[in-house]
């Protein structure tokens, strides 16, 4: 029974371990004052950055693992997110606000 | 238009930390299929019909609207309705961006000659790819007649998941129970189980599929379980 407890005692020292490393690498881009400016550039607030990151984290991770903004083209992300968009239940100004953060943080991932 | 959708599951045997979007209506189909070989060969197949709704950004209640098995031995066979139940799960912080993403789970089960209570915490990691989640289960449950039988049981369960593609995940489930008849722990009742899980997700649906095996060697403990849930939004 000891060498069952050990195991699971490894197993969670490994998951409070893993989370203690490397997260903000694996996450997405925080909105930051520099991403902020770029989002001025393209017409976008600091609003609707904000709310579109915490939809991103929040709401697609219900289904599967985010990928990096700079996994998919600026041309692609829309048609992605328009496909997914519906099983999220995000209204219509939600799901512009994650497509504009992920457009914002994909031109700063260059 | 696709339906809103609950989320799709990664494991089986645990619960992941995020709660489903706000509006949604998920019917999730639970059969569990356990094979127990001592002291005698059983056969159990157990079924759970699940209503999920997301209600607000952060919390989720969901129905089961009907338990019921199969059960199959040298003396009888037949199906029986067990119960049904009301689950309450409240989201605290996000496996993405906190340290560790914790949710906290109710459930009231109540059926035939069987009332159960059940609360859990649920911790999750998401790094990249991979999802690390750990379930700590504590439950009270009376059963028989006028509910005089009594028994507790303390379970952990952890999981890795890694998503092979935006449709396919592999991993692992173990699960390990302490089991105290009467809430009391003379008989030392331990059980591991472990095993792998894979899920599939499409559109508005989903299947998940984790085989068990049992690691102690408790008598009455299924040998092998195999449990696969689906879900579809509605």
């Amino acid at each position: 029974m000891k060498k069952h407890l050990a195991i699971f005692a490894a197993a969670i020292v490994c998951l409070v371990d893993l989370s203690s490393c490397g997260t903000t690498s694996l996450a997405p881009p925080p909105v930051t004052a520099e991403l902020a400016r770029a989002g001025t550039h393209q017409h976008v607030d600091l609003a609707t950055l904000r709310e579109g990151r915490v939809l991103f984290v929040s709401r697609c991770i219900e289904c599967h693992t985010l990928p990096a903004v700079s996994q998919h083209g600026a041309t692609e992300w829309p048609r992605l997110i328009d496909e997914m968009a519906g099983r999220a239940n995000l209204k219509s100004t939600e799901r512009d606000a994650v497509l504009a953060y992920i457009l914002v943080a994909h031109s700063q991932s260059r | 238009m696709v339906s809103a959708f609950g989320g799709a599951r990664h494991f089986t045997y645990l619960y992941e930390a995020p709660t489903s979007a706000p509006g949604s209506i998920e019917l999730e189909n639970w059969v569990t299929w356990r094979r127990i070989n001592d002291p005698e060969y059983t056969d159990q197949i157990d079924f759970r019909h699940e209503l999920e709704f997301g209600v607000t950004d952060k919390f989720q209640v969901s129905v089961y609207l009907a338990d019921w098995f199969y059960e199959n031995d040298r003396e009888h066979s037949g199906f029986a309705y067990s119960d049904s139940a009301v689950e309450l799960i409240y989201n605290l912080t996000n496996p993405v961006d906190d340290p560790i993403g914790l949710s906290i789970y109710g459930e009231i089960k109540a059926g035939d000659r069987l009332v159960e209570l059940e609360s859990k915490l649920i911790a999750q990691k998401n790094l990249g790819p991979l999802i690390f989640a750990y379930n700590a289960t504590i439950e009270a449950v009376w059963e028989e007649k006028e509910l005089e039988s009594r028994e507790g049981e303390f379970s952990q369960a952890v999981g890795a998941s890694y998503e092979i593609s935006p449709r396919i995940s592999a991993g692992i489930e173990l699960l390990h129970e302490f089991v105290f008849p009467k809430w009391r722990d003379e008989e030392k009742i331990r059980n591991l189980f472990v095993g792998p899980n894979v899920s599939y997700r499409s559109g508005n649906w989903f299947v998940t599929v984790t085989a068990l095996a049992q690691a102690t060697d408790t008598d009455d403990e299924p040998d092998l379980q195999v449990r696969t849930i689906f879900g579809i939004g509605l």
